[in-house]
């Protein structure tokens, strides 16, 4: 018995342990790819620096530049020396320097503009379209799902996707192109909403149903622990009420009352959750 | 028939000294209930994982586009009892927001500033999916991503773009379709990047030398031509026995084209369809390692077409070095 209970608690030591030593693995399964993006890196480097500065290089960054190169050739040789742990030092080093050196470039680049993504101005059509386009096949499996009749929508939107891709230099085209699958993607979602209510309100009920049950047993424990009966005794009528509404396919009025009743759970010190 | 009552102490006799002594041996066994001990401590390091797991993201991909914007796909374990979901979107410029739960179906969210509460209601797993244009900035001609994030993650970067910059240590890099895919821990990351035509197809420096080289291919023959000829003979040898056997099976074993699993199965999904055609193209067989890199969906979502093209008796799947070998069924007229 003593060996059992010495090894069940060597396996559980282990496995507490186990997964804090997966996270640092850095499970690099292959290391060269630490000197694959150095190497891209330090070559980009190269070639921005020859495009901006050909051979009048500032010190400074010729000095970041030596480094970091200097850090490659330590990542490659660390790697045929399987020393992986001054290999991460030396890609981070190398990765770092490149970083600094490509930042001051961009700073010191003649019209330097920050652009924010977020502006709509600066998105690019291209990739609008791609992205339209991947949102489009999500409701689409979504609306089979609820076998809403939007079939013919779907295939005028994959028409207008087409057109728009061929008209790609046509800004204004596309732009209105776009507007106009939005506005047949809002009378879809709106179709499968409605659809998804009648889904919806059974698939909450159940959901409500289970959790009264649970939520029943909970007071019953709590009373005899001594719990505030009056506290216990809203929380049964606050039940109550949630069944009246639910029976009467009051889903939303259930879902304020469960709500109120949630936090009454709380502040009894039995909080709504899995046990 | 007189029996003396013995008092316990006369039985089991005290030391010299009087002194009470308590076996170490018998204290483990008799003041702890050991089995029980054992089971709450197998409980609670089972709960640990499950308990830790909720809330966190089980599988999270990113995909930048050439102009920033990053596609997020995000697959989340969550409460069952919980009525909602708080999620951090990592920004508040979201586009096309999507939330899906159990069995696909949609779910309703209110976005708050960053967060989006997502009404759950008893799913298990939800999964969500949107555009955020608050991932990457740009100064000049040099992109940052940046983000702090809660797990490892997935970032597919635009074709064409090569990193200059990165804080991060990354697990794993692949290659598709000309772009790289970076696997990145969790925490804090920046990754800078610029646009260019010039990017080495085969980076990797190595310091060896040709001779070195030479050397490595000579022995590689070498031990190719060995192991051909090991196996022909193998072969030969087994090949009378089996000749007619083989033809037999090798008739029984071709697969069905896919029009007629199509036609067959007429109520496939679009998606699922795509994957019957790509596994076809493929031999009759991918992993479904490989299904996911060519269709860039998450873990779980693939998981589940796999698991409903098993369903329709149009796929088997095989355990293969530990990962799901995806295979279309050969005889499906046969099964049904």
């Amino acid at each position: 018995m003593k060996k059992l209970a010495l090894f069940a608690i060597i396996v559980l030591i282990f496995g507490t342990i186990s997964p804090s030593l997966v996270n640092h693995a850095y499970g690099q399964n292959d290391p060269s790819i630490l000197l694959r993006i150095a190497v891209q890196a330090d070559e980009q480097i190269v070639n921005q620096l020859n495009g901006i500065y050909e051979n009048k290089i500032p010190n400074n960054i010729e000095i970041l530049y030596e480094k970091g190169h200097l850090s490659v050739e330590s990542l490659n040789e660390s790697l045929s020396n399987d020393d992986i742990e001054k290999a991460k030092q030396d890609f981070l080093l190398a990765m770092n320097s490149f970083m600094q050196i490509s930042r001051i470039i961009s700073q010191s680049s003649e019209k330097v503009v920050v652009v924010t993504v977020s502006e709509k101005s600066n998105r690019n059509i291209s990739s609008e379209i791609d992205r339209l386009e991947k949102y489009v096949k999500s409701l689409e499996n979504i609306s089979k799902k609820y076998d809403v009749n939007v079939e013919s929508n779907f295939i005028k939107i994959h028409a207008l996707i087409q057109e728009l891709r061929v008209e790609i230099n046509n800004v204004n085209k596309v732009h209105t192109g776009i507007k106009e699958i939005k506005i047949i993607l809002d009378s879809i979602k709106n179709d499968i909403r409605e659809s998804a209510s009648k889904h919806k309100s059974d698939f909450i009920k159940r959901f409500l149903d289970r959790l009264l049950d649970k939520i029943t047993n909970q007071l019953i424990m709590a009373e005899d622990n001594g719990v505030d009966q009056t506290q216990i005794s809203k929380a049964s009528e606050l039940i109550l009420e949630i069944r009246e509404l639910l029976s009467q396919n009051q889903i939303n009025g259930a879902k304020v009352i469960f709500s109120e009743l949630k936090e009454l759970m709380k502040n009894i010190g039995y909080p709504v959750r899995i046990t | 028939m007189t029996s003396l009552i013995e008092p316990i102490q006369l039985k089991n006799p005290l030391g010299d000294d009087g002194i009470l002594f308590v076996r170490n041996d018998s204290i483990f066994d008799t003041m702890v209930k050991i089995p029980l001990l054992l089971a709450s401590m197998i409980i609670v390091a089972a709960l640990l994982p499950i308990q830790s797991s909720f809330s966190s993201p089980r599988d999270l991909d990113l995909i930048i586009y050439p102009d920033g914007t990053t596609h997020v796909s995000i697959e989340i374990d969550v409460d069952p009892f919980s009525t909602d979901y708080e999620l951090n979107l990592f920004g508040n410029t979201i586009d096309n927001l999507v939330v899906i739960g159990d069995d696909e179906f949609l779910l309703e969210f209110d976005i708050i500033d960053n967060f989006a509460l997502i009404q759950t209601f008893g799913s298990s797993v939800i999964t969500i999916e949107y555009d955020i244009h608050d991932l990457v900035s740009k100064q000049g001609k040099l992109w940052t991503f940046s983000l702090d994030s809660p797990s490892n993650f997935t970032l597919l970067l635009p074709q064409n773009s090569a990193i200059v910059g990165m804080t991060n240590l990354p697990i794993n890099m692949e290659i598709h379709n000309d772009q790289n895919q970076l696997t990145l821990s969790s925490g804090s990351t920046e990754i800078d990047y610029f646009f260019t035509t010039t990017i080495t197809s085969n980076p990797i420096l190595d310091t060896k030398t040709e001779t070195d080289y030479f050397s490595y291919v000579i022995v590689g023959v070498i031990i190719v031509i060995i192991l051909i000829g090991i196996t022909i003979f193998t072969r030969s040898k087994q090949k009378n026995s089996n000749s007619i056997e083989q033809t037999l099976t090798s008739q029984k074993n071709l697969i069905l084209d896919v029009e007629t699993i199509f036609a067959l199965k007429p109520d496939l999904r679009e998606d699922d369809k795509e994957l019957v055609k790509f596994i076809f193209k493929n031999g009759g067989e991918a992993l479904e390692s490989e299904l996911r890199k060519k269709f860039l969906q998450p873990r779980t979502t693939m998981w589940r077409a796999v698991k409903r093209l098993e369903r329709e008796g149009v796929i088997k799947i095989e355990k293969k070095d530990l990962q799901n070998l995806v295979k279309l069924r050969k005889n499906m007229e046969e099964e049904e």
